[in-house]
């Protein structure tokens, strides 16, 4: 179904297509809650008041195909509110996600726990706007780039390059773990 | 192997790893299904124009984080609604004013469907609510027949 049929029946009140929505976008705004580290229930709230939004606006959406844009820039400002509206409770750098994998978490074996290891204290050491671009990047269901461009107010003709010199940090970062590249 | 393919699976790799280390809370989606329930049936949308929080002039940017009273505007096509939040310790001093104005009956609602308050704007379209507490809510203006029945967005004040 495409989205301007899921849109036309959740305007009607259909659970299913409206649901359909949810689940196709909850990740882009997951990560991109995530990408302006807002902790677990900030994110949570973000995405909430962005769903509401749609709601309040779903008889508006003038472009289906641009749907993921607009949840993404609306999903920004609900970020920037948060974050200005509580800057002294903004969750320090451990908080943000975590720190090393548990027992639990991970069970396919202590090789890959180490490479997960090195791989997420490489990314650790990336620098803020490396981590955000890249947490979209890696998203499930990937965001196209001019979603991540409104996630993060980036300019789409600079997501490419700038994705690439992540990359590249994060690579170097990795070999000075001592992880092999696969 | 191209470069490209490198990036490509150290992307899936490092995708994989936030995958089980920060999944999307079921908690999230639920409350995301949920929120179709909240569709509109016979009010009129007030749409958030303004927010002081987020403003565009640089100088409400700097007052921003610390200015203890936060003016937020909605509008529909004939009326505004001007919003003043007074933060004050957990609570919040709503300060609202109605433009042009009309007595209606204001309620402050939350999304469990409970109503938080109900007041009566003066004649000059003013009303002050107390909140206990922070949390997101929307106004419902109602009670003359001119005005129809009027819904703000939801904030979290």
């Amino acid at each position: 179904m495409t989205l301007a049929e899921l849109l036309s029946q959740a305007r009607d009140g259909d659970q299913l297509a409206w649901d359909a929505i949810v689940e196709r976008f909850s990740g882009l705004l997951w990560a991109t809650a995530r990408a302006h580290r807002l902790s677990a229930a900030q994110a949570a709230d973000v995405i909430q008041n962005t769903w509401l939004r749609l709601v309040e606006n779903l008889d508006r959406i003038q472009d289906p195909d641009r749907l993921g844009a607009w949840l993404a820039t609306t999903a920004r400002r609900e970020c920037l509110r948060t974050i200005r509206l509580g800057a002294r409770e903004l969750p320090t750098d451990e908080e943000w996600m975590w720190d090393v994998p548990s027992d639990d978490e991970i069970d396919s074996g202590l090789i890959e726990r180490e490479r997960d290891t090195a791989l997420w204290r490489a990314f650790r050491v990336i620098g803020e706007r490396c981590q955000a671009l890249l947490r979209m990047i890696a998203a499930p269901d990937p965001p196209s780039y001019e979603e991540i461009g409104a996630a993060l107010e980036m300019p789409i003709g600079a997501i490419g390059p700038t994705r690439a010199r992540c990359l590249d940090k994060l690579r170097r970062n990795l070999a000075l773990e001592g992880a092999d590249l696969r | 192997m191209s470069a490209d393919d490198d990036d490509d699976s150290l992307e899936q790799e490092l995708g994989e790893l936030l995958g089980r280390a920060d999944p999307i809370p079921p908690t999230v989606l639920q409350a995301g299904r949920a929120a179709l329930g909240w569709r509109r049936l016979d009010a009129e949308l007030a749409e958030l124009l303004a927010d002081s929080v987020l403003g565009s002039d640089e100088l409400a940017l700097a007052r921003g984080a610390e200015a203890p009273v936060r003016s937020v505007t909605f509008g529909t096509g004939e009326r505004a609604i001007d919003l003043d939040v007074e933060e004050r310790g957990a609570g919040r001093t709503l300060r609202g004013q109605l433009s042009p104005p009309a007595p209606v009956t204001v309620e402050v609602q939350r999304q469990d469907g409970t109503t938080l308050a109900s007041v009566r704007a003066d004649r000059f379209g003013r009303f002050v609510v107390e909140l206990a507490g922070a949390g997101t809510i929307r106004l419902r203006l109602a009670g003359e027949p001119q005005l129809g029945t009027i819904e703000t967005a939801w904030i979290t004040v």
